[in-house]
């Protein structure tokens, strides 16, 4: 029998200091094996993708009554053609989000958190990159088939720079999402069940991230209080610059992205320092 | 230096506690009454290099916690332990390089993917470079016998064969030390022997120390040298599996028929006789106290014999013994 002749994994006792590359490796393999894991069903990929035709769909009728009855060509600075291309992108981003915190939860409870918690990673990094292996697909999946009924619904997607502006804001949008995901799974190490928080995180998101209504839409009070909330950044953010890409609401969106990231990203952090300490894992 | 050496080890878990039905429910709200659980009581033990140490106990006797805590996933209360010379739960990354583990009820291997993809994604995360992993790999499933099984979705694989695969993922970065939880959990015969004799081989080849957790008596009995018995948070016996069976198994059951019918007064002296029948009887009696000889000269000179069975209990046997005795110690 051949020895597989492979060398000891790190110094016996000396200190290991992983380079960059190896460490940008890890994650890099994370992502991929998640997204060949999502492949592993296309049909069920698909058939979730095919959601956003039906959500389409009904904003179409719900909005094409909306601008008739108003008789403007335009509401809030929207044409019926932005507010459906803003719809598409938001409901592309919304559901493709991948819901970290129930996994999290999960693993708590079915004690599954120890295999990840003992292997040369970081739990948190670990889950954002297995995370984003989920969402680039579901999202570009979900891309595909609302730019095409969106197109036949209204006519012409914006231009170019809509796509580059919104796509630099997307991925900072997944990470503010999955900061708020990790906030709510960690959780879990203490409270165990967290579905209230979930339940309470994705209403914050439909009403006051914009997922069912542009906030241009609401009364000037309501939008000042939205726009001061993370929740706008993760979905309103991105939609809004796909359908106007102008240098200064990208410069706006993303730091607005990025103040928000370092401060519930700077939470979880902390959280994760504590959690880890006082954890206690179910099952023999 | 020992591999894992552990001392007056304590892991205290809060429970919170509910009296049955709404009223208790409302007042856990309130109110909640949390019960402290001793999970692992002040033990101490050590294993050398290579070693392979049977962990054995009822369950929540305490040793998955113990294992949990020598991974560095779970603080204890109080106590020390190191692991290759590295405090587990201060040095948890460090020590994931050094040591390999597998919980025998939860899957760590991707499930709907074939199980060559998990070994080249662990092979990223614990750093291997490319040409060592796929050397690595080749060696590991042909040690396995798990070359055919690798490109099959873990799904569709038996338990067997996915308790190989498991294990072998958990040793492609030569880890010095395999905590294995329960592995041989609900694994038929066939599956069982290959899975100890692949452990014992890889032992044998790269001197990997195992600690090994089992309920299964058989697993020791294969592969382990030594053992400790853990009950209720503490450790009732250590010991070589040898010394556990001459200190324990003096006890003899003799089964003995004869060509005559036996007088219905038959008896030995020093020996209980379980059962006498017209042409058999079954007896039993301690080796300690009544010596091997005397008692077949004296079923040879009470007739002309037929056959005669003398066994001793399974270790199973010995094991629940142990626990009885450790419990009404307690009680």
């Amino acid at each position: 029998m051949a020895n597989g002749g492979i060398r000891q994994a790190s110094p016996v006792n000396g200190v290991r200091s992983p380079s960059l590359k190896a460490a940008l490796g890890k994650y890099w393999a994370i992502f991929r094996t998640q997204l060949v894991n999502s492949l592993a069903y296309p049909i069920d990929l698909l058939g979730r993708s095919l959601l956003i035709v039906l959500f389409m769909w009904i904003f179409m009728n719900l909005w094409r009554v909306t601008y008739g009855a108003s008789g403007a060509h335009s509401i809030a600075g929207l044409t019926l053609a932005d507010t459906m291309w803003y719809l598409m992108m938001a409901e592309a981003v919304m559901l493709s989000k991948r819901d970290l915190s129930e996994e999290m939860t999960e693993q708590v409870k079915d004690g599954s958190v120890a295999y990840l918690l003992n292997k040369p990673f970081n739990f948190i990094l670990y889950h954002f990159a297995a995370g984003l292996g989920h969402s680039v697909l579901a999202f570009g999946g979900n891309l595909v088939i609302g730019a095409a009924v969106v197109w036949l619904m209204v006519g012409p997607p914006p231009g170019i720079a809509g796509w580059l502006f919104a796509g630099a804001a997307v991925i900072l949008a997944w990470l503010l999402d999955f900061c708020f995901s990790a906030l709510i799974g960690l959780s879990a190490f203490v409270v165990e069940e967290t579905a209230a928080f979930r339940w309470i995180y994705q209403k914050f998101l439909l009403l006051l991230g914009g997922v069912l209504i542009p906030l241009d839409f609401f009364p000037a009070w309501l939008q000042t209080f939205s726009l001061n909330l993370p929740f706008a950044w993760v979905i309103y953010g991105p939609a809004r610059l796909f359908v106007e890409p102008s240098l200064a609401r990208l410069g706006q969106v993303l730091l607005q992205q990025g103040i928000w990231l370092a401060l519930i990203g700077g939470t979880v952090w902390i959280l994760y320092r504590r959690a880890a300490a006082r954890l206690a894992i179910n099952g023999g | 230096m020992p591999a894992v050496s552990v001392r007056d080890l304590r892991k205290t878990f809060q429970l919170k506690q509910k009296a049955a039905g709404l009223r208790g429910s409302l007042r856990a709200l309130w109110r909640p009454s949390l019960q402290e659980l001793d999970a692992v009581r002040g033990i101490s033990f050590s294993m050398d290099e290579g070693e392979l140490l049977g962990f054995i106990g009822p369950n929540g006797a305490g040793k998955s916690t113990t294992i949990k805590i020598l991974t560095g996933i779970l603080h204890p209360s109080s106590g020390e332990a190191e692991v290759l010379g590295r405090v587990p739960w201060r040095q948890r990354q460090e020590l994931a390089f050094q040591i390999g583990s597998v919980f025998g009820q939860r899957p760590q291997l991707w499930y709907h993917l074939p199980a060559v993809d998990t070994f080249y994604l662990f092979g990223k995360i614990y750093e291997l470079d490319d040409r060592e992993l796929k050397g690595r790999i080749a060696f590991l499933a042909e040690a396995f016998e798990i070359e055919e099984l690798l490109e099959t979705p873990v799904r569709k694989l038996s338990l067997g064969q996915r308790m190989r695969c498991e294990v072998a993922a958990s040793l492609l970065h030569r880890p010095r030390v395999l905590l294995l939880d329960e592995p041989s959990i609900g694994l038929d015969v066939v599956a069982k022997q290959r899975l100890r004799a692949t452990i014992q081989r890889m032992n044998d080849l790269e001197g990997v120390g195992v600690l090994l957790t089992s309920h299964d008596a058989g697993d020791i009995e294969a592969l382990c040298r030594r053992v400790i018995i853990i009950n209720d948070g503490e450790i009732v016996y250590r010991d070589k599996v040898s010394a556990l069976r001459r200190r324990y198994l003096t006890v003899k059951t003799v089964d003995v028929r004869y060509n005559e019918q036996l007088p219905p007064d038959f008896a030995l002296p020093g020996v209980e006789m379980v059962k006498v029948g017209r042409y058999g009887a079954k007896m039993r009696f301690d080796t300690r106290v009544t010596p091997v000889g005397p008692v077949i000269g004296g079923l040879a000179a009470a007739g002309s014999l037929a056959d005669v069975t003398v066994s001793e209990p399974s270790l199973e046997e010995v094991i629940g013994a142990i626990y009885a005795r450790a419990e009404s110690k307690d009680g």
